[in-house]
C-alpha cells in the first residue's frame, strides 16, 4: 500500500539499516569490553530482542498516522461540539434543512431521470420514433411497420420488440380488478434480457396470431400483493375482460414495464390485444399506430450508426406505402431522450436542484457565520495551540474536521428530513386511479449524493473560518484578546448580502409559480368545470360485447338523467386535462398540406349527444349530435374553431368531409363547430380538435367517463350515481371518481403548477428564514462588537437616534445590495423557468411584491439590534474594557 | 534506605518521549547513543528497551518534535542521527513542567521522604 506522505518501502529499508547499525555498535562496545566477536554479536542480538517485531511496530508509527490523526480530530471535534450544545444543535438543524431539501429534490430527480430500468444493459436499448415530414415526433408505430423494421434492422439491432398498453379487467374467482397491461411481442422479454421469477415469460412464438395464446405473465409486485406470492398461481385459470386466460409465469422482481411512472401489472402476447379495446385489424392495418418499439443495439453499434440504417428503412417504407408512411423519418432515442424530447424534465430537474442548492448555500452561509463568530471567541485557544507548537496546517485541518463532522451530523438529520420530504411528494394524488409508480425511495445514488453534499458543505462552511482563525495568531496574543473583527466582519457582511440575494431569488421563483397557479386557476378553460362529476368505467373489462356495452350506456344515461338534482348527463372517452387521450391523423377532403409538410396527429373525443350541454361548451354554428346519429346513418363530426380555421379558412366548414387516418372507410361530415376549449394543456395555444359521436365509434371507446352536471354540490350526488351504476351492472369497476374541478389537478393541468408553487414556496420559505437569521445575526454581532465605540459616541453626545441610524444603516446597506443582486439573479433564473409559467418571467407584480416583502422583513431584522444598540449605557460600555 | 537495584523499570506512558527529548538537548545522537545516555544518566537504573525506543523515536519524528538524518560516525559507520527541532524544544519545556507538577503531586501524596522507613 502506498500512502501520500512518502515511499513506505524506502522507509522500511532505512529502518532495517538503522537497527542493523544499532546492533553493530552494541556488539563493538561489547568486544571493546573483551567479549569475543561471536559472543558479542549474539549478546547484542539477545539484548535487542526480535528485530522483525521492532521494525513492524516502528513502521506502524508512520503507517497509522493519517487515520490516527483523523480519529483524534474527530474525537476532539465531537468533544468540542458536545461542549456547546446550543451552537451544535442550531448548526446541525440549519444544515439538515439545507441537506434535507436537496435530498428530497434529488430523490425525485433520481427516480425520474437517473434510475435505470431493471433490465439487462439498459444503455444498449433505444426507443424508436419518427417524424412525418416536419411534423411532430411520434412514438407509436403500426404493427406491420414494426414487423418490417424488425426484419430489416438486424444489422444495427440484435432485436426490436414492441408493446402496447391497456387497462383491463382481471377476474380471479369472481373478484375483479382493473390492471394495467402490456400486450407484448414474443421477443419482448428476451430483448430486455429478463428471466422469469417463476414459471415462464411470453415466448417468441407467441403473439403472432390474433387471439391465439391466451396466456399472461404477472408482475412480481402484483403477484406479491394480490396473490400473496403463492407459487401455485402459475397454471391458474383467470379471466381478462371476460376471456379465459392462463397465468404462466411471474416477471422478475422490480420490473414493471418500460415506464418509470406507470406500473404494468400483467403481460400478454401482442395478438391477445383483441380482447382489449383495440380495433380487430390492428395487426394488419398500417394506419393504426398503436405500438411502442424498443430495440437493443448490436454490440459495437452506436446510436448514430443505428440512426443511419433506420433512415434507410424509413425511406423504403415511405416509397412502398405512400398512403400511410409518406415522408417517414425513423430515429432512435435513448429512453431518457425519448421520455423527454423537449428536455422539459431535465430543465425542471436542473431548476429545482439549483434552487435546493441555493437553500443549502444559504444554510452554509449561516453556519459559516456562526463559525466565524465562534472562531473569534476561540482565537485565543488557537493562538495558544500555535504557540505550543501546533503547525498551522494541523490547526486548519482540525477546524475543517470540526465543520465536516458538523456537516455529517447535519447530513444524517438531513437524510431523515429528506425522507419525510420525498414521502410527502410521493404521496401527492395525481387525480388518477392508474397504477402510478411514484417511488421516490432512497437508493445508493441518493445516499451518495447526500454524503457528497454533506462533505462539500463541511468544507465550504469550515474553510473560511479555519483559514481566518489560524492566521494572524501572533497579533491576537499581542492584542491581549481583542478580536481582529474588522476583516472578518467584512466577510460576514458579504455572506449576508449573498443570503439576501439568494433568498430573494428563491422567493421570486416561488412567487412566479404561485402567480402562475393563480392565473391558471382563473384561465378560461372554454368549458365550465363547476358542478360536474366524473366517473369512468369500461364494460369491456367485464366481458361485455359491443351490443351489451351500447345498451348499458344508453340505460345508464337515461337513469342518471332521471335522478333529481341532475341537470344533464353525458359520456366522453376523454376528460379534458386527463391522462388518457385519443389521437388520429385525419385525412381532410380537398386539403393538400403545403409541400414537405404533413397533417400532424390531432386529439379527439368520442361523446354522447348532451356532451356540450354538460360541459357548457358553446356551439358556434351547425348542430350538435343527436340520438339520430348512429352506426347506420351518415358518419358525422364536430370540430373546434382552431380546426375550422386551419382547414377551412374563411369558409363554412359545415358539409365538408374528412376521414380518420386509422379508419379511412367512413367519410365523416362536419355538422357543427364549437368554441375552442382546453383539453390537454392549460397554457399552450389551443390546437385543432374534433368530436365524434359515441354511437358511431364504440370500438376502441368502450372506456367512457360519465359526466354529470348537477344543480347542487356535485359531491353529494356521488353515492347515488354509483348506486345507479351498480344496479345496472354490479360487477363493473368504476374508477377515477372525482369532480371535474378535482380532475383539473392533473400533471398536464393545474397539478404541475401546484407542485411547482408548493416546492418553490417551501424552498423560498426556508431561504427567507435562513436569510433573516443571517442578516439579524450579522447586524447584531456587528453592533455588539461596536458597543465600546457606541459608548464613546454617546458619551460625546450622540443621540440614540444617531446610534440607531448608524447601526441600521449598516444593515440596510446589506439588504439593499442583496436585493439588487438578487433581482438580477432572479431575472436569470426566471428565464430558465419561463416555459413552465403562465405569467411572464418578468412579472412585475411578483418582483415588486416579493422585493418589498423581503425588504420589510429584513429591515425589521436590522431594526431590532439597532434599537438595542441605542440602549447602550455609555458608562457600562466604557468600564467594560 | 536505598531502593533495590532493579534491572528494568517500566517507563510511564509518555515518559520515554520526555527522556529522549531531554537527552537530545545536549546534541544530536543516534538511537544506540540515546539508549546508552539514558542508562548512564540514570545511574544504570533505566534501561531503554529497544522495542520501545525506535517506535518512540519515529513517533517523535513524525510529530516533527525531532528530525533525523543519516551521518557517518567516527567508526565510519552510517548511522541515523536525531536532533531536537524547535517544536521539540517547546514540547520539552512543556513536558518538563508537567513532569515537575506530577512528581510534586505524587511526592505530596506519598508524604515526606523517609516516613515509611520510620514507621
Amino acid at each position: 500500500m502506498k500512502f501520500p506522505w512518502g515511499d513506505a518501502e524506502k522507509r522500511k529499508q532505512e529502518l532495517n539499516e538503522e537497527i542493523a547499525s544499532h546492533l553493530q555498535m552494541a556488539a563493538r562496545d561489547r568486544e571493546a569490553r573483551g567479549e569475543s566477536s561471536a559472543q558479542a554479536s549474539a549478546a547484542a542480538q539477545r539484548e535487542l530482542g526480535n528485530a522483525g517485531v521492532i521494525q513492524d511496530v516502528t513502521h506502524d508509527q508512520w503507517a497509522r498516522t493519517w487515520l490516527e490523526d483523523l480519529l483524534q480530530d474527530v474525537r476532539h471535534s465531537l468533544r468540542t461540539l458536545r461542549k456547546s450544545p446550543g451552537f451544535t444543535s442550531i448548526a446541525v438543524l440549519t444544515l439538515a434543512l439545507g441537506i434535507g431539501a436537496n435530498t428530497t429534490i434529488f430523490s425525485v430527480v433520481d427516480s425520474i431521470v437517473l434510475r435505470p430500468l431493471p433490465i439487462k444493459d439498459p444503455d444498449q436499448t433505444a426507443v424508436l420514433a419518427f417524424h412525418k415530414g416536419n411534423g411532430p415526433l411520434q412514438f407509436f408505430f403500426s404493427v406491420p411497420d414494426y414487423q418490417e423494421m424488425g426484419d430489416q434492422a438486424s444489422a444495427s439491432f440484435s432485436g426490436l420488440m414492441c408493446y402496447l398498453s391497456g387497462m383491463d379487467g382481471l377476474a380471479v374467482n369472481g373478484k375483479s380488478d382493473r390492471i394495467m397491461t402490456n400486450y407484448v411481442s414474443g421477443n419482448y422479454f428476451s430483448v430486455l434480457g429478463l428471466k422469469p421469477a417463476l414459471g415462464r415469460l411470453i415466448l417468441p412464438s407467441e403473439g403472432e396470431t390474433l387471439g391465439a395464446d391466451p396466456v399472461m405473465v404477472l408482475s412480481y409486485s402484483y403477484w406479491q400483493v394480490h396473490f400473496g406470492g403463492d407459487p401455485n398461481v402459475v397454471g391458474r385459470a383467470v379471466s381478462v375482460n371476460g376471456h379465459p386466460i392462463t397465468i404462466v409465469g411471474i416477471a422478475p422482481a422490480g420490473f414493471h414495464g418500460m415506464s418509470p411512472f406507470l406500473s404494468v401489472q400483467g403481460f400478454l402476447p401482442l395478438g391477445m390485444a383483441s380482447i382489449g379495446v383495440y380495433p380487430k385489424d390492428f395487426m394488419v392495418n398500417r394506419g393504426e399506430r398503436l405500438v411502442i418499439v424498443t430495440g437493443r443495439l448490436q454490440t459495437g453499434i452506436t446510436l448514430q450508426q443505428a440512426q443511419s440504417s433506420l433512415g434507410v428503412i424509413g425511406q423504403r417504407l415511405s416509397q412502398t406505402y405512400p398512403d400511410t408512411d409518406k415522408a417517414m423519418n425513423i430515429q432512435a432515442f435513448l429512453r431518457l431522450q425519448a421520455a423527454d424530447p423537449q428536455h422539459t424534465t431535465l430543465v425542471i430537474s436542473g431548476l429545482f436542484l439549483g434552487l435546493a442548492a441555493l437553500v443549502l448555500l444559504l444554510a452554509c452561509t449561516n453556519v459559516a457565520n456562526i463559525l466565524l463568530v465562534r472562531a473569534t471567541a476561540r482565537e485565543r485557544e488557537m493562538a495558544i495551540r500555535a504557540a505550543l507548537g501546533a503547525v498551522r496546517s494541523r490547526l486548519i485541518r482540525q477546524l475543517l474536521t470540526e465543520s465536516v463532522v458538523l456537516a455529517f451530523l447535519g447530513g444524517v438529520a438531513g437524510l431523515l428530513l429528506g425522507y419525510l420530504g420525498s414521502t410527502t411528494l410521493g404521496s401527492i394524488h395525481l387525480q388518477t386511479d392508474l397504477p402510478v409508480q411514484f417511488d421516490f425511495g432512497f437508493d445508493w445514488r441518493v445516499f451518495t449524493y447526500a454524503l457528497v453534499v454533506a462533505l462539500l458543505t463541511g468544507v465550504i462552511v469550515g474553510i473560511a473560518p479555519a483559514i481566518r482563525s489560524s492566521s494572524g495568531l501572533a497579533t491576537v496574543l499581542r492584542e491581549g484578546g481583542r478580536g481582529i473583527a474588522g476583516g472578518k466582519s467584512r466577510l460576514r457582511r458579504a455572506l449576508a448580502v449573498a443570503q439576501v440575494a439568494g433568498s430573494l431569488m428563491l422567493l421570486i421563483i416561488a412567487g412566479l409559480y404561485a402567480r402562475s397557479l393563480m392565473e391558471a386557476q382563473r384561465i378560461d378553460l372554454g368549458f365550465d368545470p363547476s358542478h360536474v362529476l366524473n366517473l369512468s368505467m369500461d364494460p369491456n373489462q367485464i366481458g361485455y360485447s359491443e351490443a351489451q356495452g351500447r345498451e348499458f350506456y344508453k340505460h345508464l344515461l337515461d337513469r342518471v338523467r332521471a335522478l333529481p338534482g341532475v341537470e344533464s348527463a353525458s359520456i366522453a372517452a376523454v376528460v379534458p386535462l386527463g391522462y388518457l387521450s385519443n389521437a388520429d391523423t385525419p385525412v381532410i377532403d380537398g386539403y393538400e398540406p403545403p409541400t414537405g409538410q404533413s397533417v400532424p396527429p390531432f386529439l379527439y373525443n368520442v361523446i354522447s349527444p348532451d356532451y356540450f350541454e354538460t360541459m357548457r361548451i358553446p356551439m358556434v354554428r351547425g348542430r350538435t349530435f343527436t340520438s339520430a346519429d348512429d352506426a347506420h346513418t351518415q358518419y358525422v363530426g364536430i370540430v373546434n374553431e382552431a380546426m375550422s380555421k386551419q382547414f377551412w379558412p374563411n369558409q363554412d366548414p359545415i358539409g365538408h368531409h374528412f376521414k380518420l387516418g386509422s379508419e379511412p372507410v367512413h367519410s365523416i361530415e362536419v355538422v357543427g363547430v364549437v368554441k375552442d376549449s382546453r383539453f390537454d394543456s392549460i397554457t399552450s395555444p389551443i390546437a385543432p380538435f374534433f368530436y365524434l359521436p359515441f354511437a358511431q365509434h364504440y370500438t376502441f371507446n368502450s372506456l367512457e367517463t360519465l359526466q354529470v352536471r348537477t344543480y347542487a354540490a356535485p359531491e353529494a350526488m356521488m353515492p347515488e350515481i354509483q348506486r345507479t351504476i351498480a344496479t345496472l351492472s354490479p360487477d363493473l369497476l368504476v374508477f377515477d371518481v372525482e369532480t371535474m374541478r378535482q380532475g383539473l389537478y392533473t400533471l398536464g393541468g393545474l397539478l404541475g403548477f401546484q407542485i411547482g408553487a408548493g416546492l418553490a414556496a417551501s424552498l423560498g420559505g426556508l431561504g427567507l428564514m435562513l436569510a433573516i437569521v443571517g442578516v439579524y445575526g450579522v447586524v447584531s454581532f456587528a453592533a455588539s462588537q461596536r458597543t465600546h465605540e457606541i459608548g464613546i459616541r454617546m458619551a460625546l453626545g450622540a443621540s440614540p437616534a444617531d446610534v440607531l441610524k448608524m447601526v441600521f444603516r449598516e444593515g440596510a446597506m446589506i439588504v439593499l445590495v442583496g436585493l439588487a443582486i438578487g433581482l438580477a439573479a432572479a431575472f436569470a433564473a426566471g428565464r430558465v423557468a419561463r416555459n413552465f409559467l403562465v405569467v411572464s418571467e418578468t412579472d412585475p407584480v411578483t418582483y415588486v411584491t416579493v422585493s418589498v416583502l423581503l425588504a420589510t422583513i429584513a429591515l425589521a431584522a436590522c431594526y431590532i439590534p439597532a434599537r438595542r444598540a441605542t440602549r447602550v449605557d455609555p458608562m457600562v460600555a466604557l468600564r467594560y474594557e | 534506605m536505598k531502593p533495590r537495584y532493579q534491572n528494568r523499570i517500566e517507563l510511564l506512558q509518555g515518559t520515554l518521549d520526555l527522556l529522549i527529548l531531554q537527552t537530545l538537548r545536549w546534541g544530536a545522537q543516534h538511537g544506540y547513543g540515546i539508549a546508552l545516555a539514558i542508562r548512564a544518566n540514570s545511574g544504570d537504573i533505566l534501561q531503554v528497551d529497544t522495542g520501545s525506543l525506535y517506535p518512540a523515536l519515529h513517533r517523535l519524528e513524525r510529530q516533527k518534535l525531532i528530525a533525523a538524518e543519516w551521518k557517518v560516525s567516527e567508526n565510519n559507520q552510517r548511522v541515523r542521527v536525531y536532533r531536537l527541532s524547535a517544536a521539540g524544544k517547546k514540547q520539552l519545556a512543556a513536558e518538563r513542567s508537567r513532569w515537575a507538577q506530577i512528581s510534586q503531586a505524587i511526592a505530596g501524596i506519598l508524604g515526606p521522604a523517609g516516613e515509611e522507613s520510620k514507621a
